[in-house]
């Protein structure tokens, strides 16, 4: 595998007629663990905290995705990384939490491009017709567990763990091209 | 225009030439046509030679159940292709083509004598044959067997193509395009569905495009079927050609080939070869059709022998006629059919023989009219020719009497014994068959899947029969998805309805014995063999399929398992039904092993994980190794030397000045809760309640069964947080281990665990000078043994980051580990690096991490563990609590076995003779003992590249512990090495070079 993927070098992995693929600079990324106090939680955070399965909420820079349960991931920039976590570090022991730095754990691509959406399915066996635009959600996608951020038609975001993220660029650069001869 | 290429007919494109080689010899085709095709154009049916008798055969089919016609395909380099359907493969400039399993020529093969030799290759053969004497086994027998195995050749360079894969989501999949297949998704067009149709054709139709006859609705059978294709493509409907469903598996998954490019003279660029689709559909309807049998007598093997239904489709749908002279050999009514078919195009039929004894009267009607001689009630009992059919031998038949033969000229022999519907998919699903004795076949009854299956494929005959039920059986599933549909009418003229009876070997008046009578083409099964089986004690049909291997080959017995069956089941006197029927299994065609590898195949067969930091060791000229998914830098070469000089050389520079190493792949777990404590206290054998915050502890993870799973370092980051290490290939299931424990026996416990495996890059940094070197860059904190002692830990700002920074060893030398954020794990290590040059800083692998933690007498779980050690085996009861209530593995451990003093623990050895032990060799207490001797334990760890002087060893030896100072003996094949046990610490017991 000869691509280098960093989120500290953004670059582009591949462009095609069919859809392009980026990766973005790192941003501030937060895992966000609670069972119960979502209120207090969700007012330290400046956004009510969704909490169905793949539902997102967005507000002053933050945006949070519900992956589970007692799940939520956050993204948000990362100066405001220190500030957010000593508001909710305030509601402990009151508030049982867990809050841990994911930053550096992992890069994100951008995918875009009329058949962006068919680009994925040739990982992804989740039926992305039932993810609708402002969702995410966590799923597979070739040999990585992934998150996908549904952001609007033909336009997706996917973080990947940074050791898997050369190997699912690779893939994804293989398919722009697939698709992009495939229309030829 | 070839001879038998028919001006006018068929649906290929007359004007396009397309000319390719069959074994070397240039042909002429056009486009549309096939490899087989195109050949029986020109009047060539022989085209290759049959595995075991090496016989020569032709095309007996038209389709992708061919038996026969398999043919190499070569496309330059790299791209050859064995075993390939001639009745499949579309022409198009420039293929070579070549014939199989001959040699030296296809016309003269001298493997042919195996056909002279044919009652001593009967079934069991090789079973009886090759029994005695039993040495020859080895280099006789099974040289031998292996040799004459197999059909093609394999190919042997890289595959240069490339494969791909995609999902699809869909709420009806119609399996089959042919009249069932269209009129179903005709149904469910327009609705608001996703529909997918598809077909293994290059074109949809299915059987429509060899009945041109027809009129469907008013309209001709062609014109109905573009009007209805455009019509589909129109409503959305995802229409596929070239796509074959070879398997359905649980729930709806069907899996699907799609070929992209052997049918193209030019590769396009980016375009894979073939691509494997993962279709979840909500609904599937079967409409796979029938596949029509072969009847069974002497020589219906010949080249110009096939099955009329095929020589229909060569004539209506590729403008060829397979002879000038056909004769039709048939128990069904269908073959009259291709008779008059071929007549009406200009060939002289020179009889339509009949099994039955009566027919319908509008079907001899027509052979009068058109003068063809019709034999009613007689059978076949031999063909004449070489390589090519030129005259067949027919025989009335009065009850079970064969009357006197009479032998009628050819040029080609069509033979008809009905037809098989397809329930290869249906069958994946798990479906239960029943079977119809009218109708003596398998029909398709009950399947636990989403499914149902129309038309010929549920053993209805005939264009309108098919349509209506594609339609109704659209309707149930439509049904099923919510939807409501009208009802279609169809009206066929023309149509062509027919029946027929099922036979088993045509009746001969010769020996049944010695008849070659063929049932499984491809494996050379005849009817004799079958019945061999039978008398030599094989009941079911899964034994006698294995002892005969009828149904074995690549065809999956398309063609044979019905008429096996037919015949073990007379020759057992049972119904079918007692026989049983052979699972069918995916694929339903043969497939490349690189539509299922995908994109997965080269440098992207498998993940290779990296760290941040791997490109500056592979820079460097580093050795790697694979742990887990990730590789690992294992030593750094300097010029000239090997790895034991390497690693040498690294051990001796880290223990003098410093040495650096990338530790980034240790598992990491965020603990964080409240009750974080309490969780890695009870998930460890260690005391973790009262480790302050800022204090590392090493922690020994087991099983349940007491037995350790994994090891590391353990950091309390703060009240609530700990920062949990696991081995390189542990993480993953530590981690599950975790989440088990945590969400099913303690779900009371308020924490929560996050992997931070790849949230950070780690840099360890080990010797003399490591805090030396480290202190300039670490931000208002002093690096000294009062302020920041063997494991502690301290969130400080590193080179300008935030990092977590440790003070552990895994070498016995003053030790740090700095985690950093992991994309600025690069630069903080080059910074290190830069500034390590006036300590002569030494980067290290894992290797030499190997040797300085065994000097220490460190273990390594996975290597000086295997699942059966037990921290007190291990030598390691100090790590587990005396005073705790409970941890993993307490209870375990208890287990008298567990605590029985005689269990192999761990121990250090040092050979007599200065030797390296070889690690997995044997110990045994008695040297002189006779062979096989007791073996009392097994080298764990041995390496001669260390800083004691002296090679050392670790070793799992039964009562290990006590037996300190005695000598044990490694036996290997040239000598038997002495050695004396000793403890496992052989550097610097007092550890007083971990102190600053």
């Amino acid at each position: 595998m000869s691509i280098a993927i960093s989120s500290l070098t953004p670059s582009t992995i591949a462009e095609t007629s069919a859809a392009k693929v980026v990766s973005l600079p790192m941003q501030g990324r937060l895992s966000l663990r609670a069972r119960d106090g979502l209120d207090k939680l969700g007012a330290a955070l400046g956004l009510s905290l969704p909490q169905k399965i793949g539902q997102c909420a967005r507000a002053d820079g933050i945006e949070a995705v519900c992956l589970g349960p007692d799940e939520w991931t956050l993204l948000l920039p990362l100066d405001q990384v220190a500030t957010v976590t000593e508001a909710l570090a305030a509601l402990m022991p009151e508030l049982p939490h867990a809050l841990t730095d994911i930053s550096g754990r992992e890069v994100t691509f951008r995918i875009e491009g009329t058949r962006a959406a068919e680009l994925l399915t040739i990982g992804c066996a989740r039926d992305l017709s039932g993810v609708a635009p402002g969702e995410a959600r966590r799923t597979l996608f070739d040999v990585a567990t992934v998150v996908l951020w549904h952001d609007g038609e033909n336009a997706f975001r996917m973080d990947v763990w940074n050791s898997f993220a050369p190997f699912i660029a690779q893939t994804l650069e293989v398919g722009c091209k697939e698709l992009a001869a495939e229309a030829a | 225009m070839s001879k038998f290429r028919l001006r006018g007919k068929g649906r290929v494109d007359a004007s396009q030439p397309v000319v390719f080689t069959f074994d070397g010899k240039p042909y002429t085709g056009v486009k549309g046509d096939t490899v087989a095709s195109a050949l029986l154009s020109h009047g060539v049916h022989l085209m290759g030679r049959s595995f075991k008798y090496h016989r020569p055969r032709g095309a007996i089919a038209a389709g992708s159940e061919e038996p026969n016609a398999l043919i190499g395909t070569r496309r330059g380099p790299g791209r050859f292709e064995p075993n390939t359907r001639a009745t499949v493969q579309e022409i198009w400039n420039g293929l070579d083509a070549s014939s199989q399993n001959k040699f030296p020529s296809l016309k003269f093969d001298v493997g042919a004598v195996n056909d002279a030799a044919y009652m001593l290759f009967s079934a069991g053969f090789y079973y009886k044959t090759f029994m005695w004497p039993r040495s020859f086994w080895d280099k006789v027998y099974e040289p031998f067997i292996r040799a004459a195995a197999g059909l093609g050749v394999s190919p042997t360079e890289e595959d240069p193509d490339t494969y791909a894969s995609r999902n699809l989501h869909c709420d009806l999949l119609i399996v089959g395009a042919g009249p069932t297949g269209i009129a179903a998704a005709r149904e469910a067009a327009g609705k608001g569905l996703s529909v997918v149709l598809v077909d293994e054709n290059p074109e949809m139709g299915g059987t429509l495009l060899s009945e041109p006859q027809a009129h469907i609705n008013g309209k001709a059978a062609w014109d109905w079927l573009a009007d209805e294709l455009a019509a589909l493509k129109e409503a959305g409907v995802k229409l596929m050609t070239r796509t074959t469903a070879i398997g359905y598996y649980h729930q709806n998954l069907i899996g699907m080939v799609e070929k992209l490019t052997d049918h193209l003279a030019e590769l396009p660029a980016d375009t894979p070869r073939e691509r494997m689709w993962r279709v979840r559909a909500k609904q599937v309807l079967l409409a796979q059709g029938a596949l029509e049998k072969p009847l069974v007598f002497h020589g219906n093997d010949r080249p110009g022998v096939m099955l009329a239904g095929s020589a229909q489709t060569y004539l209506n749908r590729y403008g060829v006629k397979v002879g000038d002279s056909p004769m039709v050999i048939t128990s069904h009514d269908s073959a009259w059919y291709a008779a008059f078919d071929l007549h009406d195009a200009g060939a002289r039929v020179q009889a339509i023989v009949d099994t039955r004894a009566s027919v319908r009267e509008n079907l001899q009607a027509e052979a009068r009219n058109r003068g063809i001689p019709v034999k009613l009630n007689h059978t076949v009992t031999a063909t004449g020719g070489r390589l090519r059919v030129n005259n067949v031998r027919i025989n009335p038949m009065d009850g079970s009497r064969v009357g006197h033969g009479q032998w009628i000229k050819c040029d080609c022999l069509l033979m008809s014994g009905g037809w098989t519907p397809s329930l290869h998919l249906f069958s994946h699903t798990k479906g239960k068959l029943t079977w119809d004795d009218d109708m003596t076949t398998f029909l398709p009854d009950q399947t636990p899947e989403d499914c149902v299956i129309a038309g010929a494929s549920r053993g209805l005959w005939g264009l309108e029969a098919a349509l209506e039920d594609g339609s109704a059986k659209a309707r149930e599933v439509l049904a099923a998805l919510g939807t409501e549909a009208e009802i279609s009418e169809y009206t066929v003229a023309n149509d062509r309805p027919g029946t027929g009876v099922t036979m088993r070997e045509l009746p001969t008046d010769r020996s049944a014995g010695k008849a070659k009578a063929f049932v499984d083409y491809q494996n050379d099964v005849t009817a004799k063999d079958l019945r061999l089986a039978v008398r030599e004690g094989m009941r079911s049909i899964e034994h006698v399929k294995r002892y005969t291997t009828n149904g074995m080959a690549t065809d999956q017995g398309k063609m044979s398992n019905i008429n096996g069956l037919n015949i073990a089941a007379d020759a057992l006197g049972k119904r079918q039904p007692e026989v049983g029927l052979t699972t069918f299994r995916p694929p339903y065609t043969p497939t490349t092993f690189g539509a299922f590898a995908g994109y997965h195949r080269g440098d992207h067969f498998e993940v290779t994980r990296k760290t941040q930091i791997d490109s500056w060791a592979e820079a460097r000229g580093a050795v790697f190794e694979p742990v887990g998914q990730w590789r690992r830098a294992r030593y750094f070469p300097q010029a000239g030397e090997d790895m034991d000089a390497a690693v040498t050389r690294e051990c001796a520079a880290t223990r003098k000045s410093v040495g650096i190493f990338d530790a980034s792949t240790l598992g990491k777990i965020e603990v964080v809760g409240p009750d974080a404590a309490e969780f890695v206290n009870r998930m460890y054998t260690n005391p973790f309640l009262k480790l302050a915050p800022g204090k590392c502890r090493y922690g020994l993870l087991l099983g349940d069964d007491g037995f350790i799973r994994d090891d590391g370092v353990i950091a309390r980051v703060g009240e609530d947080r700990f920062h949990v290490t696991t081995t390189t290939g542990g993480a993953a299931r530590v981690l599950t281990m975790m989440e088990d424990y945590l969400q099913t026996e303690w779900p009371d416990l308020n924490v929560w665990l996050t992997s931070t495996t790849e949230q950070y890059s780690t840099i360890a940094l080990n010797g003399p000078n490591a805090a030396k070197l480290l202190q300039p860059f670490v931000k208002d904190f002093a690096l000294t043994e009062e302020n920041f002692p063997h494991m502690s830990c301290v969130d400080v700002e590193v080179a300008g980051y935030p990092a977590r920074l440790w003070r552990v060893s895994f070498t016995g030398e003053i030790g740090f580990e700095i985690n950093v954020a992991a994309p600025h794990g690069r630069d903080l290590w080059e910074k290190l690096w830069e500034a390590g040059q006036p300590y002569d800083i030494t980067p290290y692998g894992t290797e030499t991490m190997h040797v300085l933690r065994a000097e220490k007498g460190y273990i390594i779980v996975g290597q000086d563990t295997d699942g059966t050690v037990t921290p007190h085996d291990a030598g390691m009861s100090w790590a587990v609590g005396k005073k705790k209530a409970d941890f993993v593995g307490m209870r375990g451990l208890a287990r008298p076995d567990l605590t029985d003093p005689n269990r192999k623990q761990l121990v250090g050895l040092i050979s007599e003779d200065k030797s390296k032990l070889e690690e997995g060799a044997q110990i045994v207490f008695d040297p002189k003992q006779p062979i096989p001797m007791t073996m009392r334990g097994h080298v764990t760890s041995s390496y001669d590249q260390g800083t004691t002087g002296q090679p050392i060893a670790l070793a799992l030896v039964e009562g290990g512990h006590a037996k300190m100072g005695e000598t044990v003996y490694i036996p290997m094949e040239d000598r038997t090495i002495a050695a004396k046990i000793t403890g496992t610490v052989f550097l610097d017991p007092e550890n007083t070079r971990l102190k600053i």
